[in-house]
């Protein structure tokens, strides 16, 4: 993976790119081209959208950067840019709220992912070892659940950054990130045996 | 069923909802170090919590530091800007 530039390198970058440098703007879409694309593929499940998305992404990014007010990291406004690109291509409404998020529905999710079962840490550990089974537990998530797993815990933005991209309060993308990843170890215990792979992968 | 016992003082079910926030390092002191004691004297939560950080960690681990867009992905959208 390219790595991004640190904070300082990367605002200077944005400031020159704002300004029409065509070369600091390729450096930042080299620098997160990846994220972009791999959040694409994993809400699409569908290499030509996700690459769609990809160009489309970029293309906004590099009209709207002027008037960007940058807020926040740069590349949770990419991702922004793409989950709205992604949301044309799905036609699902992402962030809507999805029914009551309360303590029993987290008890509910703590036991269907083995909480109090027996122990299998030696099953779980080697299930985690596949990427193919994880992949394959992410995409059996719920849209909304699915993108603050990838923002949050894939590719590492803060929980504020997360809620903002969601369109949620902090407390609310918590919750719905910590039922998330009780639902992804309850699908990865099961080891996605019967899963799908992205299309087109 | 899940056993629900309190240690500390806090019960399993507690331990559970308050797991992420743990993991995350977003509790405060005092409620940090109430997780804790009850993961010291709770063998089942001290397991899943275990579980739950080892499927949380492999996301990022297996999942965030994965190759670059395929090369030819590239070249289309490195032509796609060039185009502006």
């Amino acid at each position: 993976m390219l790595a991004p530039p640190d904070g300082q390198e990367e605002r200077a970058q944005v400031a020159r790119a704002a300004q029409g440098d065509a070369r600091a703007f390729t450096a930042l879409a080299l620098a997160h081209r990846g994220a972009v694309y791999r959040f694409a593929l994993r809400m699409t499940r569908d290499q030509a959208a996700a690459e769609d998305v990809l160009q489309e992404t970029f293309l906004t990014a590099l009209r709207s950067l002027p008037g960007w007010r940058a807020e926040g990291e740069f590349r949770g406004w990419l991702l922004a840019i793409a989950r709205s690109q992604v949301l044309r291509r799905v036609r699902r409404r992402v962030g809507e709220p999805q029914g009551f998020e309360g303590l029993d529905s987290v008890e509910a999710l703590g036991v269907e992912a083995g909480w109090g079962a027996p122990l299998e840490a030696e099953a779980l550990r080697e299930r985690v070892e596949r990427r193919a089974t994880l992949e394959t537990a992410l995409a059996r998530l719920d849209d909304v659940e699915r993108e603050v797993l990838l923002w949050r815990d894939v590719e590492g933005l803060s929980g504020e950054e997360t809620a903002r991209l969601a369109g949620l309060t902090l407390p609310a993308m918590k919750s719905r990130l910590h039922r998330a990843r009780l639902k992804l170890v309850a699908l990865v215990k099961k080891g996605g045996r019967d899963g799908e792979e992205p299309r087109g992968g | 069923m899940a056993r629900n016992r309190v240690v500390g003082e806090l019960s399993c079910f507690e331990v559970l909802a308050r797991l992420s926030d743990y993991l995350d390092g977003e509790l405060d002191e005092a409620a940090r170090r109430q997780v804790e004691v009850h993961l010291q004297g709770c063998e089942e939560c001290t397991r899943f919590g275990g579980e739950f950080g080892e499927v949380v960690a492999a996301l990022r681990q297996r999942l965030g530091g994965e190759a670059d867009v395929p090369e030819a992905v590239a070249r289309r959208l490195e032509d796609a800007l060039r185009g502006q």
